[in-house]
């Protein structure tokens, strides 16, 4: 892992799993688990609050000592070491609605440079929601409304013109 | 069995080894909330609610599963369980659809009940609707999965008391659902017995029975009477809700007895329904097609006229309900028997009760039990269901024979002229016509009693003796058709002697005496010989609680009489087509009394609503009757099961009754 992994991705991945995977038997797998993965989906679309910091926490901590087996108890953990050792990423995401390991795609915002920008067209001709605009005289520009930021333009453009932040 | 302490939430709670934390906390009047846990069923712990603290363990445990050991000290209520209970029952409510203003279990509902207790004033969780179908397939029962709280006591109850194993659960994780057979829907199961047991454990309003929704909370009601119901002669006991004057629920007792406080498809829905039918509420007396009201001192006269001018010529008769009450049938037996000597009595199912009353004769002559009470099908490694229905015949029977077949291991086989009414789980099954049964049950004792299974034929007939070989305690369940001859019953009695059928009670038998009280018409009402269609009769009363139709012969007997005089409840056809005096009689809610039940214990029946009109106790009605027929009242002392309970000699010390070559 390194300066490119987002740690509220990481802990959202281990909660995926463990939530798709929990039997069901006991109430607080079954729905905390759940409950706590709208959670960390709503931090990473920079929907979060920091009172969804704290809901989530206590979730975290119920859902590991109420749980009836391995799955449950330990499906918290990476949430809470990752909110123990890494909270100030959490709250980048709530407070700047920023994702600095540029991992939470919905907090990206893709620029380009208008003066690296050599108007070859490139970006614009993959965009999968023609969302570039630009032609020859005018620098190419993107709406950012409409970018899904896929990461298609910044991956095509050749001379490294288009910024992720 | 060694006494156990513990210390819960400071207090001094006593227990015995094996009993779990929870059950020394009730033993000892401590609560801890509990959603998925009812007593009777298996624990699941799966709610989480009753978790609790213990001392030296640093996990949270849930007290309906860990066993409790001497000296362990518990905290229930503490800050932190009190906290995550709350979050759990944020999580339940935030799940799946639980508005409760829309609800008809809003009131009676142990979920909501749990919310307040914990002062869940909001949810902090998204409300995340969930959106499953709601089941309105059954009859009876309503299936909203959008309530369901995953607690499982449906599926274990189905399981467990009922045997049908109808629901379980489907998907897994935040998909689960309970669906019924492999994915059918309530109304389309070919498992299920409609016998809303799921219904009634149910701690939400996920299931729900449609006649009692919206008709009284348990709460709301402002009696509850404990009684039985009459239909059958298990005599299932019940809880009837009363509210305003009328019953608005029926449900069977708490789940911890064998039966699991089941009901069956019966008694659950008619027994409601039957206090909702049109009532005779005067006495009525015939002319022409309709018929005119009566005052009773007139009614009295002109039956008790007919009655004494018939029986003068030896042309009178009476038919009465084997669901009559014990000190009913004594009366009628002490008039009609005692006092008047009239030849011509019988039971409404005669036919089946002659046959047993011959049938175990000669072992109630030796003073053992001829059969023993239907619960202990439980016990038994071997059921062997002769020429019998249970789930017509006594429903609740056949929930044990499915439990015993299925969960305790128990073999099960099936004799029968043309079916076998519980499928897959039989490990044998055979076609024996009427004619040949008695054949073949004589040489079933033959071949056990002389441990030679050659005896018993060839095939099947072989097998089925080897299995009564090796089997320690069988039961034989004979069925009421076959019963109509005694010495088939007499046979199969032999054949649970002479293959050890013996339990504490009684020898290993269960009569499908059909009616509520038979076993006690057996030795009050019921006549020597069949006489209900070859009598030529003047007068004939009948006495019937309306409760389920008359049998072809009876109805045909009471139109070839020329007078009849009908006592009973209900306006109900065509039992008052064939009347031409109508007496009102209470309905089986309205009067108390004691039943003989096949369960081996005699049960009391309660008035659960007192009569609404003027009605006259049959004592009163007998009594007139008697006087103006000019009879004084001969007391018997038989009392009405008396010779059929009572086990003077030990089960075991039976001897077979020895039957002349027909």
């Amino acid at each position: 892992m390194d300066e490119d992994n987002c740690m509220v991705d990481v802990a959202k991945f281990f909660l995926e799993f463990t939530q798709r995977e929990s039997c069901g038997k006991c109430t607080p797998c079954r729905e905390g688990t759940k409950q706590m993965l709208l959670l960390l989906n709503k931090i990473s679309e920079g929907e979060g609050t920091m009172e969804d910091l704290q809901t989530l926490e206590d979730l975290a901590n119920m859902v590991k000592e109420m749980s009836l087996c391995g799955l449950g108890q330990t499906a918290p953990n990476p949430v809470l070491t990752t909110l123990r050792y890494f909270r100030d990423e959490y709250e980048a995401h709530i407070r700047e609605k920023k994702c600095y390991a540029g991992a939470c795609t919905k907090l990206l915002t893709y620029m380009i440079d208008p003066d690296k920008c050599k108007r070859c067209g490139i970006c614009a001709k993959n965009c999968p929601v023609k969302c570039i605009s630009g032609d020859r005289e005018t620098p190419y520009f993107i709406d950012q409304e409409t970018c899904i930021k896929c990461g298609t333009c910044y991956e095509k453009c050749p001379f490294g013109a288009i910024s992720k932040e | 069995m060694s006494e156990i302490t513990l210390i819960i939430d400071g207090k001094e709670c006593k227990g015995v080894s094996g009993d779990t934390i929870l059950e020394v906390a009730l033993k000892s009047d401590v609560y801890i909330p509990t959603l998925c846990y009812l007593e009777g069923l298996s624990p699941m712990g799966s709610c989480r609610m009753c978790v609790v603290e213990v001392e030296g363990s640093n996990k949270l445990l849930t007290s309906c599963t860990t066993p409790a050991q001497d000296g362990m000290k518990v905290h229930t209520k503490t800050e932190k369980l009190y906290n995550y209970r709350k979050q759990i029952l944020e999580l339940l409510f935030a799940g799946r659809n639980h508005f409760c203003m829309f609800c008809s279990q809003s009131g009676d509902c142990e979920l909501q009940t749990l919310a307040i207790e914990h002062g869940m004033d909001s949810v902090r969780y998204p409300f995340l609707y969930h959106d499953f179908d709601n089941d309105a397939t059954s009859e009876h029962l309503q299936m909203d999965h959008n309530r369901c709280i995953l607690c499982g006591r449906c599926i274990r109850v189905c399981a467990e008391k009922v045997g049908a194993h109808t629901l379980d659960y489907e998907k897994r994780g935040w998909n689960t659902k309970v669906i019924s057979d492999i994915g059918a829907m309530l109304g389309d199961s070919n498992t299920c017995v409609n016998c809303g047991a799921c219904a009634q454990v149910c701690p939400t309003g996920t299931i729900t029975i449609r006649e009692f929704v919206y008709r009284g909370r348990r709460n709301d009601c402002d009696e509850v009477v404990e009684s039985i119901c009459p239909l059958c002669s298990m005599g299932c006991k019940i809880k009837g809700y009363v509210r305003t004057g009328s019953l608005a629920r029926v449900e069977g007792l708490n789940v911890t007895g064998p039966d699991g406080g089941q009901l069956c498809h019966k008694g659950r829905w008619w027994l409601p329904e039957s206090t909702e039918r049109k009532r005779l509420s005067v006495p009525m007396i015939r002319e022409g097609t309709t018929f005119r009201e009566a005052s009773w001192e007139e009614a009295l006269e002109l039956a008790a006229g007919k009655m004494k001018e018939a029986h003068s010529k030896g042309h009178a008769g009476a038919i009465i309900s084997g669901m009559s009450t014990d000190e009913e049938l004594t009366l009628y037996s002490d008039v009609f028997r005692n006092s008047i000597n009239m030849k011509y009595i019988d039971c409404f199912n005669g036919d089946v009760l002659r046959g047993f009353r011959k049938g175990f004769k000669p072992f109630i002559e030796q003073e053992v039990r001829p059969f023993t009470g239907a619960h202990n099908i439980l016990e038994s490694d071997l059921v062997l269901v002769i020429g019998a229905d249970p789930q017509e015949e006594a429903p609740v029977t056949a929930s044990y024979v499915r439990v015993n077949t299925v969960r305790n291991g128990g073999a099960l086989v099936n004799l029968s002229s043309d079916k076998n009414p519980f499928g897959d789980i039989v490990d044998l099954d055979a076609r024996i016509s009427k004619e040949d049964l008695q054949k073949c049950i004589k040489n079933l004792v033959e071949a056990v009693s002389k441990g030679d299974t050659d005896k018993a034929g060839t095939g099947k007939m072989e097998e089925l003796a080897r299995m009564l070989l090796q089997a320690s305690k069988p039961v034989m369940i004979i069925g009421g058709n076959v019963a109509k001859d005694p010495v088939v019953v007499t046979q199969v009695v032999n054949l649970a002697i002479a293959s050890e059928g013996f339990f504490d009670d009684g020898l290993g038998v269960v009569p499908m005496v059909r009616s509520g009280n038979s076993l006690a018409a057996l030795n009050t009402i019921v006549g020597d010989e069949p006489w209900v269609n070859e009598a030529d009769i003047d007068c004939l009363f009948v006495s019937s609680t309306g409760l389920v139709p008359e049998t072809p012969e009876s109805l045909e007997a009471m139109s070839m009489s020329r007078f009849c005089v009908v006592q009973t409840p209900y306006m109900v056809h065509p039992l008052i087509n064939m009347a031409d005096v109508l007496l009102p009689a209470p309905a089986w809610y309205e009067k108390s009394g004691h039943f003989c039940t096949i369960e081996g214990e005699r049960r009391t029946l309660r008035v659960i609503v007192p009569p609404k009109t003027e009605l006259k106790g049959l004592s009163e009605v007998l009594s007139v009757i008697t006087d103006k027929m000019g009879i004084t009242l001969n007391s018997s002392d038989v009392r009405p099961c008396e010779n059929i309970f009572q086990s003077k000699v030990s089960p075991d010390k039976a001897r077979m009754a020895v039957l002349e070559e027909v």
